[in-house]
């Protein structure tokens, strides 16, 4: 009986929030697709757990192709460590579908196509996977409504992510979507044994051309102590960024504009 | 032993409280032994072969070092598997499927590092197909068709990191490496892998062979054994004691006393052991059945008791009379011998490997222990001993037919000196020829039987695959990026090549061999690119790409972050210490003929065992030194005159040559148990001679003297061998035979450790028989003069 009307109570509830993959959907939109195009100069630091630092400075460039949601294209100019400068790395992403990545590797001077197999694995070596960077498909995974919380004062909805297929190395994701704005504030990995051991942090928030920005952000190996801290600086938004930059010939030689 | 003399001093005697009190005293042992008889459910045992040398030693400092700046993990179990029924191997659909599953159901394991699980289906592969680069796990998923097969077949074939490391040149055993958290139960996580493979044997009729093998898994196994040793190898000890004593007295009382103040002994002192927080370690584990050996040396007690009981006229018979007679003839040998005996152990707390520094403190405890009881609890129950039981055991000296052999063994001796010493000189000749041949080493694998899990899996792994045994060599250079640098990465290269022509060594890897390989790949797959290409740029670019995909662990283990330092992998074919020896000469051997701005060091297990042996060398020296200079000393003491210390020695030393001959000539390494059972056997074995040279002198002293002496020297000889000498044989019986059951225990040091202590003490009760009386003999004017 008690059960009963506390089912009754929480239908019109749930009704009028958002469900799960409401809230996932619109904060993959807001972290991830802002603008037509953008533009940011990240510092990545990795540091392990005795406090070694390592960096990796490139310049990355998105275009949307559509909707949020659907094609996007990636544009990346290494700047440091300094055995890597002028690699250029590209990639077509595609929902439900393997990406396309090219990298240019001028010590050989070679552009190479670079399978998309393990979506999983980790981004120039720091802590974020290829997933982390540029989403994760929505429909891989079920998504319910955990709770409510507050991230830094902000009213969040957690969100529990399940994967419906047994390839991925996390056994399920919390993630803190913020009420406002749709930024996910942290989030939770949990490995398949259900032991927590990945934690994303947005730690400093600006807006940009009216776009609420996470413009520092850091992963941490809950299980290794190793953590990757990013910073963007010279961010910006619909800047009309020409599709052709999205191309062999300008991975070989980006045009100065977009990587200053 | 000071609480004895203080005793004395004060005109109060224990042993004359212990025979009119021996209610109390015996209430009193009993109520100590019940209060260390409670630190025992605090057991714990320690088997990790780190743990051998001190925390701040500097080699595991330096290793604990590599192993954080390298990511490494200190322990791995890997899973062997093999198919030799097939041609295939294990390249077929039903087996690899076996595998993705095996492999899987590991991943999901508490307690292991799942990130950094290398087999079929998480080895990170770089391939290049249809011009498309590919680094990602080797075999995400089993194959479904014949094709899928045949692609990871010339996969692995063709990848030089993969072969030998997770495929056999012949296809037929690969291995799955499992690394585990820190601070994880690897006995635990290796019984859920068995029920895994369990599970999957169960379920199909697959032709494969599973191992389970790994320091984890030894560490266990080993610990199992030492409980095995303690619970049921010692209890069956002291049950052939026992069996012993009752043939020797057929006294219950007598039987029952002496299994008592060995039990006392063990309980205190495990009890203390385990009371002060110390884990029970291989050596340690030895000790009961030690103390109840040692124990034995109260049989010169009984043994004289039953003598001067025997001597007395027949309605004069005075049981404490005889008691405290005999106490007062055997308490300066008894008193002397447990000295020694204590001294020999106490020597181990001068060694540098921590689990003897603990046995020596243990035993030596013990001993002492032992002695207090000699001069309390056993004069208490002897006083319990029924007359008419001793009057029928007491017959006459002269017919006992054991004591009369033993004579006639000490006579001979004394009878014919030159042509006993002639033969024992002939042979040290021939021990020394063998100790030359000894061979010092210490292989843990070795430690278990052929026929164990641990040794099958290991054998199988070594000649299947590149070695269990695993060491590095750390190249350090000075600054960051050194390592990217072409020459230093040629260097590491040629480095590898060099390892690998030495016989021992069957598979090494470093960062070159992924620069190698991504080069060749870049470059469609062509041979000629497989070499470290000519610019630093182009290295670190090759790296970078690499790191883009594979795991951070596969660059981790080989570079530290800031390329400055490389760590190369050496997989040995043999646990011997020598193979890393071989390793570490031949990379310095390189260094010098190729010099490179950067140091070059051996790390890892191997090498950790390769120090430690060598510890163990210095600590045989040392301890046998010590141990021979304590031994004079004690006698000198004992007996007040070095020459006759002298002579007593001879026996001792020629005992421990032979010995060692026998271990030189049968080729069985000289491990850390037998160096130490080689130091303390010299207090053991000195018992004997106490005994004979103090009872002989006394012998003297009441029959020899005066102008005419009622007994020549040969017959006090004789005498001596006869009646002391029973004592002496009874001792070395008893004590062989407690040791006897170590020959059958599951672990090879206990084996050995049996069989030395078997053969030690027939051997110096027998020398001391025969070659003391000759020796004294031909030595009488060097002797007797100072009488």
């Amino acid at each position: 009986m008690k059960r009963m009307i506390l089912a009754a109570l929480l239908v019109p509830l749930s009704a009028m929030a958002l469900t799960g993959e409401e809230a996932i959907r619109k904060s993959q939109a807001a972290f991830l697709y802002p603008g037509k195009d953008f533009k940011a100069r990240v510092l990545m630091k990795l540091i392990n757990q005795d406090g070694q630092e390592r960096v990796r400075e490139l310049m990355m460039l998105r275009k949307n192709i559509g909707e949020a949601g659907g094609e996007q294209k990636y544009f990346m100019v290494f700047f440091q460590p300094n055995d890597v400068k002028d690699m250029s790395f590209m990639t077509y992403k595609y929902p439900a579908k393997d990406d396309d990545r090219w990298m240019f590797i001028p010590a050989v001077n070679m552009v190479k196509r670079i399978a998309a197999q393990d979506k999983r694995s980790s981004f120039v070596g720091s802590d974020f996977t290829y997933e982390d960077v540029s989403g994760r498909d929505i429909e891989d995974d079920t998504h319910a409504v955990e709770r409510e919380e507050k991230v830094g004062g902000r009213d969040c909805t957690v969100v529990k992510s399940t994967p419906k297929a047994g390839d991925a190395d996390f056994g399920s994701k919390l993630t803190w979507v913020d009420k406002a704005n749709f930024l996910p504030l942290k989030e939770e990995q949990f490995d398949r044994k259900g032991a927590r051991y990945k934690e994303f942090t947005a730690d400093e928030v600006v807006e940009v051309k009216g776009f609420p920005t996470v413009v520092r952000r850091t992963m941490k190996n809950l299980q290794t102590g190793h953590r990757t801290e990013v910073g963007y600086s010279k961010v910006d938004y619909d800047l009309g960024i020409e599709d052709s930059l999205f191309s062999e010939r300008f991975l070989r030689q980006p045009p100065r504009k977009w990587v200053e | 032993m000071k609480a004895i003399s203080l005793y004395k001093a004060t005109g109060w005697s224990l042993v004359e409280f212990s025979i009119r009190r021996p209610k109390l005293v015996m209430l009193l042992a009993g109520l100590l032994t019940l209060i260390f008889l409670t630190q025992f459910p605090k057991i714990r045992t320690d088997t990790n072969p780190k743990h051998m040398l001190p925390e701040t030693s500097d080699v595991r400092v330096w290793n604990d070092k590599v192993d954080k700046t390298f990511a490494l993990y200190e322990d791995t179990i890997v899973v062997g598997v093999e198919n030799g029924a097939s041609d295939a191997g294990v390249l077929n659909k039903d087996t690899l499927g076996r595998i993705a599953r095996v492999t899987d159901a590991i991943l999901a394991l508490e307690g292991v590092a799942s990130r950094d699980v290398n087999g079929f289906t998480t080895i990170t592969n770089v391939t290049v197909e249809e011009g498309t680069l590919k680094v990602g796990p080797l075999m995400p998923a089993a194959p479904k068709t014949d094709a899928e097969v045949a692609n990871l077949k010339s996969s692995l074939f063709g990848n030089p990191l993969f072969l030998d490391r997770i495929i056999s040149r012949d296809g037929k055993t690969t291995a799955i490496y499992v690394p585990l958290e820190k601070g994880a139960n690897g006995a635990e996580i290796a019984d859920k892998i068995r029920d895994i493979v369990a599970k999957e044997k169960g379920a199909s009729v697959g032709n494969e062979r599973y191992y389970i093998a790994g320091d984890p898994v030894a560490r266990d196994t080993f610990g199992a054994e030492m409980f095995k040793l303690m619970a049921i190898f010692s209890p069956i000890a002291g049950g052939i004691m026992f069996a012993a004593i009752q043939y020797m007295f057929r006294s219950l009382v007598l039987s029952a006393a002496m299994m008592g103040v060995s039990m006392v002994a063990i309980i205190w002192s495990m009890g203390l052991l385990i009371g002060v927080g110390f884990p029970v370690h291989i050596m340690s584990s030895m000790a009961p059945v030690f103390l109840m050996a040692i124990a034995t040396d109260s049989i010169h007690i009984f043994n004289e008791f039953y003598f001067r009981y025997r001597e007395q006229s027949g309605d004069k018979r005075d049981k404490l009379m005889a008691i405290r007679e005999t106490m007062a003839a055997v308490s300066r040998p008894v008193r002397f011998t447990a000295l020694a005996t204590a001294a020999g152990f106490a020597v181990m707390l001068f060694m540098n490997i921590i689990p003897v520094q603990v046995f020596g403190g243990l035993i030596a405890f013990g001993t002492v222990v032992l002695r207090l009881l000699s001069f309390s609890f056993i004069p208490a129950v002897l006083t319990f001993v029924r007359e008419d039981k001793l009057a029928a055991a007491a017959g006459d000296v002269g017919q006992d037919r054991t004591a009369r052999l033993l004579g006639h063994l000490g006579a001979f001796g004394a009878i014919r000196p030159r042509l006993t010493v002639a033969v024992a000189v002939a042979l040290v000749a021939v021990s020394v020829w063998g100790t030359s041949k000894i061979h010092v080493n210490n292989n843990l694998v070795a430690w278990f039987k052929a026929g164990s899990e641990i040794r099958v899996a290991d054998t199988a792994m070594n000649a299947a695959l590149g070695g269990t045994s695993l060491g590095y060599v750390v190249v350090e250079g000075k600054e960051a990026d050194f390592m990217k640098r072409p020459e230093a990465m040629r260097w590491l290269e040629g480095l590898q090549r060099h390892l690998e022509t030495l016989p021992v060594v069957g598979k090494t890897f470093s960062v070159a061999d992924y620069v190698k390989r991504i080069n060749r790949v870049l470059h469609e797959d062509d041979a000629n690119y497989d070499i470290v290409p000519d610019t630093q740029d182009g290295i670190g670019q090759y790296l970078f790409l690499f790191s883009m995909s594979a795991k951070p662990s596969d660059l981790d283990n080989v570079v530290d972050p800031t390329f400055a330092k490389a760590n190369l992998w050496v997989q040995m074919k043999t646990w011997d210490a020598d193979a890393m020896r071989q390793v570490s000469a031949a990379a310095e051997e390189y260094h010098k003929a190729h010099p490179l701005a950067a140091t070059v060091k051996p790390a890892g297990i191997a090498y950790f065992n390769l120090v430690w042996n060598e510890e163990v060398l210095g600590d045989l020296v040392l301890g046998l030194g010590l141990a021979l200079v304590v031994v004079l000393a004690i006698l000198a003491l004992d007996f007040r005159s070095f020459k006759w210390a002298l002579v007593a020695y001879v026996p001792l030393l020629l005992t421990i040559l032979l010995i060692y001959g026998v271990v030189g000539f049968a080729g069985k390494d000289f491990d850390m148990p037998l160096s130490v059972m080689s130091t303390l056997s010299l207090g053991m074995a000195v018992d004997f001679a106490i005994h004979f040279v103090s009872r002989f002198r006394q012998r003297r002293a009441e029959v020899g003297a005066g102008e005419t002496p009622a007994e020549t020297l040969e017959e006090s000889l004789a005498w001596t061998a006869a009646r002391p000498g029973k004592g002496i044989m009874r001792n070395a019986i008893l004590f062989a035979a407690a040791f006897s059951v170590m020959m059958a225990a599951p672990l090879t040091p206990y084996i050995a450790v049996g069989a030395f202590i078997v053969s030690m003490m027939l051997l110096s009760a027998l020398l001391t028989l025969m070659l003391l009386p000759a020796l004294v003999m031909l030595a009488r004017h060097f002797l007797i003069e100072e009488n």
